[in-house]
Formats: structure tokens, C-alpha cells, sequence
């Protein structure tokens, strides 16, 4: 392979790969602002400047080249730390700061903003500009993000992503020299489903995200790898909290996945996980038409005794659960249906699922499905058909003992009809949904940033979700809620862990053959099957 | 006394010649495209080659071999498109040839097409040139009828149509990426390279984009050939060239010469000296953005290699003078305040220190100047060169460090103490 060196370390690159996104990848940094490997190369920040020293036949280049946009020759050498480099970066800091507002103390991207690391890892510290800046006022434009113009480092990475990543064209670059601007068009809002990602990649705090605005300082925020679990696409992202509240989410680069991005509506689905009115607190249990506040302990009793009492046979249980359940939940619910009573009525709502037939890559992001485990029910035998066919025919024999998990069809459906005359239920989950009012039983659940997990989703893809905060005191993962009920109905089960149990269902599993939890990763796997 | 050396004006200079089909065919016209179409494309591009004429629009690179580096078989259409957006201040040399001659033009422009295999030519006229316009459409829609242009180019197989596409009047969609990109119908703003327009220009097809006098140029170069062409001029700086010449001469105007002139011949000589019999302050050689020379430097021969040699540059040839009543810095101020207008404002060093350039100068108009702010004005111009991505930066830092450098007095005297 061609190599060419950059401050003399060897670097390997294929044909047609620039000498930025070369060194990115082999770990070395340049610091730069237009350049985003998501988007076509512009480079008109001019922050990448190199000295390259010997273009490859002995010879230097004329002038500082931006490493962005130029194409690496074999023993090609380049310096990125002499004097001719640190003095051209200062001076790109230096009239990058002409015009800019430095309000750093109430910009959102203080913190996390590379005007600011670069300002203080490569600029001088301070300008003779003596003038009063450019001043061009906030414009609101649009459903989930705020424009700041005067932050603006015209970078024109939103501009580049409205036009190459979503084909919406709704942003473009206004007037020319220093009134040079974005904007969206004839005050128009924007209406794309992916205005959040204009704020990543924003690098400076110009676009921000109303979702997050003025609530926390970045730098405040502990950070956990997870995945969105809006939909089945299951793009991946940190969940990032501050003293046990969750402020955003954020897509995690997965080529794989989800590239760069991930949609505004997964963005906003951390409300229900703050959520805090409506939350199932404490295990209850109904007594005399009310529900009641019980401890776990009480809770497990009960239901020992009440089983026992009315002698539920194979026939008369059944399991009800939604897709936003973990393969680990699942497996256990399974295992409890089949171990305690040796019944296999596990079942979920089986839909088809659609996603836009798009030429934009982004679009396919966002799925009809919008729960994050269809695939896993499916590869883990929990029966399902569009039609609920086969579970209505379940229910129309006498069933005196229903599990449900989550939230799986509503009130309007014939399922919660008949689910409602059996003489036991038994709900876990985290809110108070419709469920609950019928349930004689209600135990709570974990919520997906609360717990560990995998899911499976729409390409058959196993990914990981984990707890970035922490559960009510008295909540569990529904995982060790499964195996205390097998546990207290007088079964044996071990798990230590979810990791225990996904390794436990891989061996067991013919789909999941060979795979380990480890190997799920941060970045998941796909299924060895398929 | 010198002489204009007449091959591009020879018929312009003819008293009484139209400059429509049938005055241009009684002067030979067409004659070259009759030659051209009996060679092959590589021929012609060899002979274009061998002339070594170099680019009028200003960088004066040359133009056999911009159109050798043309990417072959690629499956798409190939471009060979005109710049006529003459814009560089001081520069009104295509205009003249537009207006005036301008089948002598279309000629070399038909050559030109025929030999990089390009069907549809596309001339980006800046905007401003009604009249020139008026008068290529003209000639366009004359050769269309005669059968030149249109489904078989003059009888050969060679199908060629013409377009022209007015400019709106931005300075920088001279640049020929940013022509392009405007070109395409987008906001006109320089493109970075690579990839360059030889492999992927206009509609991303292989392009090469030339001036207007360079292509009236190839008509000269296969008509008289490539050696003759170059005993016109000095070893590599062949032929004739058009020049502007502008400012406070007696006879300020277009005239053709031979490259390698003496400059200050030029201006005393045909220029007819200084108006009103003034003392010379400074010529500026070769459009605005070209580094001011004084009186003391001129006695110079004028072509591409010599005003490099005394770190200018001729540019488009547009000659500027300046007499001992100029106010250079206020003249500074003027051409500083035309870059960042102009500047398309994507690359940062240009967008923030044309402005603050401009800023720091209207403070020496408005005699506010210090020393600190001299060097700052250095300083900031000096960080804009070389550090941009067009060279419109550098257009507008140039003509600073050197008035700076040259006329240090007169800063001095718009010192606030001063
Ligand atoms: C800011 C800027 C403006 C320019 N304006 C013109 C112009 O008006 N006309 C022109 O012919 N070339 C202009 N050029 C030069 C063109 O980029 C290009 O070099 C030229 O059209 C090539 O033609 P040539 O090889 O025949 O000279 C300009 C360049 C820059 C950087
Ligand atoms: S964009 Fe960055 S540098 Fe500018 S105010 Fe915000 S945090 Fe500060
Ligand atoms: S708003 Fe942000 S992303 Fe867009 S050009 Fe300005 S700095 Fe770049
Ligand atoms: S140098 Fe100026 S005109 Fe040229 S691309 Fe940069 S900002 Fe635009
Ligand atoms: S990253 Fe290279 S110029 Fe902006």
C-alpha cells in the first residue's frame, strides 16, 4: 500500500482518500472545521493547513496545503507541528474570533465547542481587532433547533447537510464576504425529521437544540453508549445525564447503523424516561377493587398463594408482552411460562413494518416499528401473528392467569377485552398505563436507560442498550423481576446478570449460535444466521 | 516611437470593417476553421502546444497544455467554455474584441471546440456587456444561418452549438471554478481542486475554461502557425497580447503589442505620457490586484517572465497610471473596499481580513492612522495571502503590502499625530 508520513509516522492509504480523513483514521489529529467525512470536502476553513515538506519526488509544496482536500502522494511527507504550520492556525483562530461574540457563558456548546479547544490549543490568545463585530440576531427556524448566527464560523456544514444528507435543501448561505450567512429560505422553518444532527455537527454553538437549550452545561454531563429505542433501527448514541436526569441523547457514530445520525423523534423520546408523574414507584397489589402499595417480599407471597389457589393449568396462563422488551426479558418470560406451568403462550403484537424507500441513506433511519425488539421476539419463538389470530383463539378458552409486559395493545383492542376477564394479572412495567386498570398486580419495571439489555433490530443486528441512571429505589430490571416470580413460584433460576442470560439464550438458540455477549460490544453484531 | 503590432485588431483597426460574416470573410475570415477541420483534434492541440501561448485571463498559464491535461475517454461530454467576464478593474480588452471583431473570436472558438470535442459551448459574458452581447449574438445567430455553427459545424460532421450565458455581475465568478459552479445555475463561489476542471468542471464533465483573447488567439495560431506566433513575442512569452491601459495617460485605451515591450513605452510612447503634464507616481501593471511599481521600475520589458522578475505580474495586461496628485492610500481604500465586496466569503481568511482590512484603512482616510494599525494592516493582509483557497485573497492582499511598501510616506501622513 502506498504510505505517506505524517511528523514521520507511517501512513497506509487507499486511492482517493485525503490526507485528513487518512490521519483521522489512523488516529492522528488535524484540527479542522469545514471538514465532515459525512459531507462533500470544501475546505474553506482553512484550519487543516499542512506544510507538506516533499510532495513524494523530493520537491516541497509551493505553500501550506489544506490536508483536507489533498490527495496523499507515496513517500509523500508531511509536518503538522513546525512554526509555518502553528503560525497559519493562529492566524485562521484569529480571524475566525474577528467577528464572533465570544458569549461562551450562555452558549450551549461551551463545553463540548471546538472554536473554544482550538482557541485555546492553537490560537494566540489574543486579537487587535478593534471594531464592533458583525451583529445579525437569533432566528427560530424551525420545530427543534435555534439558529445564532453571530456564532455562525461558516463552516457550512448545515448548509452541506440540508442538500447532501437529506436532499431538504431547506438551508442555504446567504449574502457574500463578512455578511456572509445561513439561513433557512424566505423565513421558511425547517421542516426536516433530522434537525438535531445540524447541531452536532454544528461545530460551534450557532445551532443548537431547543430539546437541550439552557438546561445543562455540557460539561456536567456523564456519558453511556447505548441505543435509541424509538424504532427498529436502533441507532446508536450516548445518553447523557446529570445527577440521574437525562438531558439528550446523541447519535454515536455506527457505520453500520446509523452512520452519523439519528432522527429528532428518538431525540425527544428521553422525556418518557424522566418522566416521573405517571411512574409505577412500588410493587401493588389490588385488594378489594384498589390498588395497593406492597413490598417486594408481600408482592411475591401473594401471588405464590394466589396461583396456587386457583391451580392454573398448562392451558389457562398466557403471556402478553410488547416488543420493547430485551432478548433477556423475553427468554425469561419465556422460561417462567414454560418451567412454572410448562406452557409455551408467550405472545406479542406482530405488525408489518414499512420504512421509506428513499435514495437519502438518512430517511431509511426512521422505521414504521416504533419499538426497538420486533426481530428479537421473532428469533427468540415469542408467537406472534398481524392478526393476533392465534392468541385470541388462547383467550377463548377459560384463562385464569395472564402475564403482561409493558404496554402491548390498548384498550380499543379485543385482546385487552378477553386478557381482562382472566382472574389473575399480573403487569410489570414503568408506567401507569392502560393496563393498569384492570391489573390485579403491578410490579415496576426498568425503563430502557435504566437497564442492560440487547435487542435485535430491523437488519438483525444484536445491539446493546445500558443503564446510564439510576432506577426509583424500588423499581428492578425486569429481568430479575422474571426470575424472582420463577423463583418464588418454585423454579430454580440463576442469572447473575443479563450477560448470563444472553450467553445462556445464544447457547440454546440456534439463531443466536456462537455469539457471546462480549461480542455484541458497543458497536453490536450481526446475527450469525443471517 | 513604438508601433502596435496588429494580429488579434487587424481587422479592427481596418477603417470602415464591420466586424459582421461578410466583412470577416472579405478579410480572410474562416480560413483557420477550414484548416483546423482538415487536421485532427490532436493536431491542433499540438500546434496550440508548440505556440506556447499562455492564458490572457490572468494566471498566464499555457493554454496547449491546460487543454493536453483534458481527461480522455470518459464517456461524458467534454466543455470547453469561455470566460468573458472580464473583471478584473482596469482590464477592457474582451469587450473590444466582443464588440468589434467578434467572428474572429467564434473562429478560434470553433477550433477550440473542434479540438477538445466539445459540442456546446457555453461564453459567461459579464453582465454589465449589453452591447457586447448584443453584438456576439449577432454573430452567433450570422454563423448559424451560414451553416458554421448547428448540426454539422461548416459541412464537417462536427455538431456545435453556442450558448451565452450573462454573468450577474460578481467579480469572483471570473474565477473559472466558481464560473462553473454559476454556470450550473448555483451560487457562484470558487470550487476547491482537486479535482480540477480538466476531470471534473462543468457538470462534472471534463472542462477547460478559457479567456476570451486567448481563443481569439488560436484563430491567429492556425492560421500563421505556431513558430510564427512566437517570434511575435519573447522566448516563453509568445505572441501578441491586448492591453488595457487606463488612468492618467493622454490616450488611454486597448492596444496590441508585441509581449516583451518596454513598459514605460508603453505609456509614454503610445499612452502619449502623463495628463496635463504631470509627474508619474506609480503604474499598476497588470489589473488591481497586481503589485504597484514606481516610476523607477518601469523601464521594463512587458511580459509574463519580467514583471515577475520585479515581483509583480501582468496579469490580464491592464496597464494603470497614477499621477502625483493620487492619493494612494485613499486609492488603497478603494480597491481594498472592491475585494471584500467582493469576496465570495467562504474561505475565512478572505471573508474576515478583507473587511478588517478595509476597516483598518477607512481609519487612515479618516486620518486615524497609527503606526500599530500600519503593521496590523501588514499583518492581517499578510495572513490572508497564500492562505486562501481562490486567488481573490491574494488579489486583494498584494496591492497592499506592496502600496504599503512603496508609499510608506504617505500612510505616514494619515497618522492621527501626523
Ligand atoms: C478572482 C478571480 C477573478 C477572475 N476573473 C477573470 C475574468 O474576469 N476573466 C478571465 O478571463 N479570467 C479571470 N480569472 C482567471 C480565471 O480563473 C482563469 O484562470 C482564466 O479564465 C483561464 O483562462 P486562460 O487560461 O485563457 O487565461 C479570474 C481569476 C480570479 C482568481
Ligand atoms: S460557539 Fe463556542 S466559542 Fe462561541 S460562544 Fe459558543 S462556546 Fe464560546
Ligand atoms: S451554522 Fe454551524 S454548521 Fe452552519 S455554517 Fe455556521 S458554524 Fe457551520
Ligand atoms: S479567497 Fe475569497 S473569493 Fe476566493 S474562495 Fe475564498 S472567500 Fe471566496
Ligand atoms: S477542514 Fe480543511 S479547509 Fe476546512
Amino acid at each position: 500500500m502506498p504510505t505517506f508520513y505524517l511528523d514521520d509516522n507511517p501512513i497506509e492509504f487507499e486511492p482517493g482518500e485525503k490526507v485528513l480523513a487518512a490521519a483521522l483514521r489512523s488516529g492522528f489529529h488535524i484540527p479542522h472545521y469545514c471538514y465532515h467525512p459525512a459531507l462533500s470536502i470544501v475546505a474553506t476553513c482553512r484550519m487543516c493547513l499542512v506544510d507538506v515538506v516533499d510532495m513524494g519526488n523530493g520537491r516541497p509544496a509551493p505553500k501550506l496545503m489544506t490536508s483536507c482536500s489533498m490527495d496523499p502522494a507515496d513517500g509523500m511527507k508531511i509536518e503538522t507541528k513546525n512554526e509555518k504550520v502553528k503560525e497559519a492556525r493562529e492566524l485562521v483562530m484569529e480571524f475566525l474570533l474577528v467577528n464572533h461574540p465570544l458569549d461562551c457563558p450562555i452558549c450551549d456548546q461551551a463545553g463540548e465547542c471546538t472554536l473554544q479547544d482550538f482557541s485555546f490549543e492553537y490560537g494566540s490568545g489574543s486579537s487587535e481587532m478593534e471594531y464592533s463585530k458583525r451583529v445579525y440576531g437569533w432566528r427560530d427556524i424551525g420545530t427543534f433547533v435555534m439558529l445564532e448566527r453571530n456564532r455562525c464560523i461558516h463552516c457550512t456544514r448545515c448548509h452541506r447537510f440540508t442538500t447532501e444528507v437529506t436532499g431538504t435543501h431547506e438551508f442555504g448561505t446567504f449574502n457574500r464576504s463578512h455578511q456572509l450567512t445561513v439561513d433557512t429560505f424566505t423565513d421558511r422553518p425547517m421542516t426536516n425529521k433530522f434537525q438535531g444532527n445540524m447541531a452536532d455537527i454544528c461545530p460551534v454553538g450557532c445551532i443548537t437544540e431547543r430539546e437541550f437549550r439552557f438546561k445543562r452545561r455540557a460539561w456536567k454531563l456523564q456519558k453511556t453508549n447505548s441505543i435509541c429505542t424509538h424504532c427498529s433501527t436502533g441507532c446508536n448514541i450516548t445518553v447523557e445525564q446529570d445527577q440521574n436526569t437525562v438531558f439528550r441523547l446523541k447519535p454515536r457514530e455506527n457505520q453500520e447503523v446509523n452512520q452519523w445520525w439519528m432522527c429528532d423523534d428518538g431525540r425527544v423520546s428521553l422525556r418518557q424516561f424522566n418522566n416521573k408523574k405517571n411512574r409505577i414507584m412500588q410493587p401493588m397489589g389490588r385488594v378489594q377493587g384498589t390498588l395497593v402499595k406492597a413490598s417486594w417480599e408481600q408482592i411475591y407471597e401473594a401471588i405464590k398463594d394466589k396461583v396456587k389457589q386457583l391451580a392454573v393449568k398448562k392451558d389457562e396462563v398466557v403471556a402478553i408482552t410488547d416488543t420493547h422488551a430485551s432478548n433477556e426479558e423475553l427468554f425469561l418470560l419465556k422460561k417462567l411460562l414454560h418451567d412454572v406451568f410448562s406452557s409455551e403462550h408467550v405472545f406479542f403484537p406482530l405488525r408489518l413494518w414499512a420504512q421509506p424507500d428513499s435514495p437519502n441513506f438518512i430517511d431509511t433511519l426512521i422505521t414504521t416499528d416504533k419499538s426497538p425488539n420486533t426481530a428479537g421476539a421473532i428469533a427468540l419463538g415469542i408467537k406472534g401473528n398481524e392478526d393476533d389470530s392465534a392468541l385470541k383463539q388462547v383467550l377463548s378458552e377459560k384463562t385464569k392467569l395472564a402475564f403482561v409486559l409493558g404496554n402491548p395493545l390498548g384498550k380499543e383492542s379485543e385482546i385487552y377485552d378477553l386478557v381482562s376477564k382472566a382472574d389473575l394479572i399480573i403487569c410489570i412495567g414503568t408506567v401507569l398505563n392502560e393496563w393498569a386498570e384492570r391489573a390485579d398486580v403491578l410490579l415496576p419495571g426498568s425503563t430502557p436507560v435504566e437497564k442492560e439489555g440487547t435487542f435485535i433490530n430491523k437488519n438483525h443486528r444484536v445491539q446493546k442498550i445500558n443503564a446510564a441512571v439510576k432506577a426509583p429505589r424500588h423499581a428492578k430490571a425486569d429481568w430479575l423481576i422474571l426470575q424472582e416470580l420463577i423463583q418464588s413460584l418454585g423454579k430454580q433460576s440463576t442469572f447473575q446478570s443479563t450477560s448470563e442470560i444472553f450467553n445462556s439464550l445464544a447457547t440454546t438458540l440456534e439463531t443466536f449460535q456462537g455469539l457471546t455477549f462480549e461480542d455484541v460490544g458497543d458497536l453490536g453484531c450481526s446475527l450469525p444466521a443471517t | 516611437m513604438l508601433q502596435e503590432t496588429l494580429v488579434l485588431f487587424k481587422n479592427v483597426r481596418k477603417p470602415g470593417y464591420k466586424g459582421n460574416l461578410a466583412s470577416y470573410k472579405a478579410e480572410g475570415g474562416y480560413s483557420a476553421l477550414k484548416k483546423a477541420l482538415k487536421m485532427t483534434p490532436e493536431e491542433i492541440v499540438s500546434i496550440v502546444k508548440e505556440s506556447n501561448v499562455r492564458g490572457r485571463g490572468g494566471a498566464g498559464f499555457p493554454t496547449g497544455l491546460k487543454w493536453s491535461f483534458m481527461a480522455k475517454n470518459t464517456g461524458k461530454p467534454s466543455y470547453l467554455i469561455v470566460n468573458a467576464d472580464e473583471g478584473e478593474p482596469g482590464t477592457f480588452k474582451d469587450r473590444e474584441i466582443m464588440l468589434k471583431d467578434p467572428h474572429m473570436f467564434l473562429e478560434g472558438y470553433m477550433i477550440g471546440c473542434y479540438a477538445l470535442g466539445c459540442h456546446h459551448g457555453y461564453i459567461y459574458v459579464r453582465g454589465e456587456f449589453v452591447p457586447a452581447m448584443k453584438q456576439l449574438q449577432k454573430a452567433i445567430d450570422e454563423c448559424y444561418e451560414a451553416g458554421l455553427l448547428g448540426p454539422s459545424m461548416w459541412g464537417s460532421k462536427f455538431p456545435l452549438d453556442m450558448t451565452i450565458h450573462p454573468g450577474a455581475g460578481a467579480y469572483v465568478c471570473g474565477e473559472e471554478t466558481a464560473l462553473l459552479d454559476s454556470l450550473e445555475g448555483k451560487r457562484g463561489q470558487p470550487r476547491t481542486k482537486p479535482p480540477f476542471p480538466a476531470v471534473a468542471g462543468f457538470n462534472g464533465c471534463p472542462t477547460s475554461v478559457n479567456n476570451v483573447e486567448t481563443i481569439t488567439a488560436v484563430t491567429s495560431i492556425i492560421n500563421d502557425g505556431a513558430e510564427a506566433f512566437k517570434e511575435l513575442g519573447t522566448p516563453n512569452n509568445s505572441g501578441t497580447h491586448l492591453v488595457s491601459l487606463s488612468g492618467h495617460v493622454n490616450k488611454p485605451g486597448v492596444y496590441e503589442l508585441r509581449m516583451g515591450v518596454s513598459l514605460k513605452d508603453i505609456i509614454y510612447d503610445l499612452g502619449g505620457g502623463i495628463k496635463n503634464g504631470k509627474k508619474l507616481k506609480g503604474v499598476i501593471p497588470g489589473g488591481s490586484s497586481t503589485p504597484v511599481l514606481l516610476p523607477e521600475e518601469i523601464d521594463i520589458p512587458y511580459d509574463f517572465d519580467s514583471l515577475m522578475k520585479v515581483k509583480s505580474m501582468m496579469g490580464s495586461s491592464a496597464i494603470m497610471v497614477f499621477d502625483e496628485d493620487t492619493d494612494v492610500v485613499k486609492l488603497l481604500h478603494r480597491m481594498v473596499r472592491f475585494y471584500n465586496h467582493e469576496s465570495c466569503g467562504q474561505c475565512t481568511p478572505c471573508r474576515e481580513g478583507t473587511h478588517w482590512s478595509s476597516m483598518i484603512l477607512r481609519d487612515f482616510v479618516y486620518k486615524q492612522g497609527s503606526a500599530a494599525k500600519l503593521d496590523r494592516l501588514k499583518r492581517v493582509s499578510g495572513n490572508i495571502l497564500g492562505a486562501t483557497l481562490c486567488a481573490l485573497g491574494d488579489a486583494c492582499a498584494m496591492p497592499i503590502l506592496s502600496f504599503i511598501e512603496k508609499y510608506p510616506e504617505e500612510f505616514r501622513a494619515y497618522f492621527a499625530d501626523a
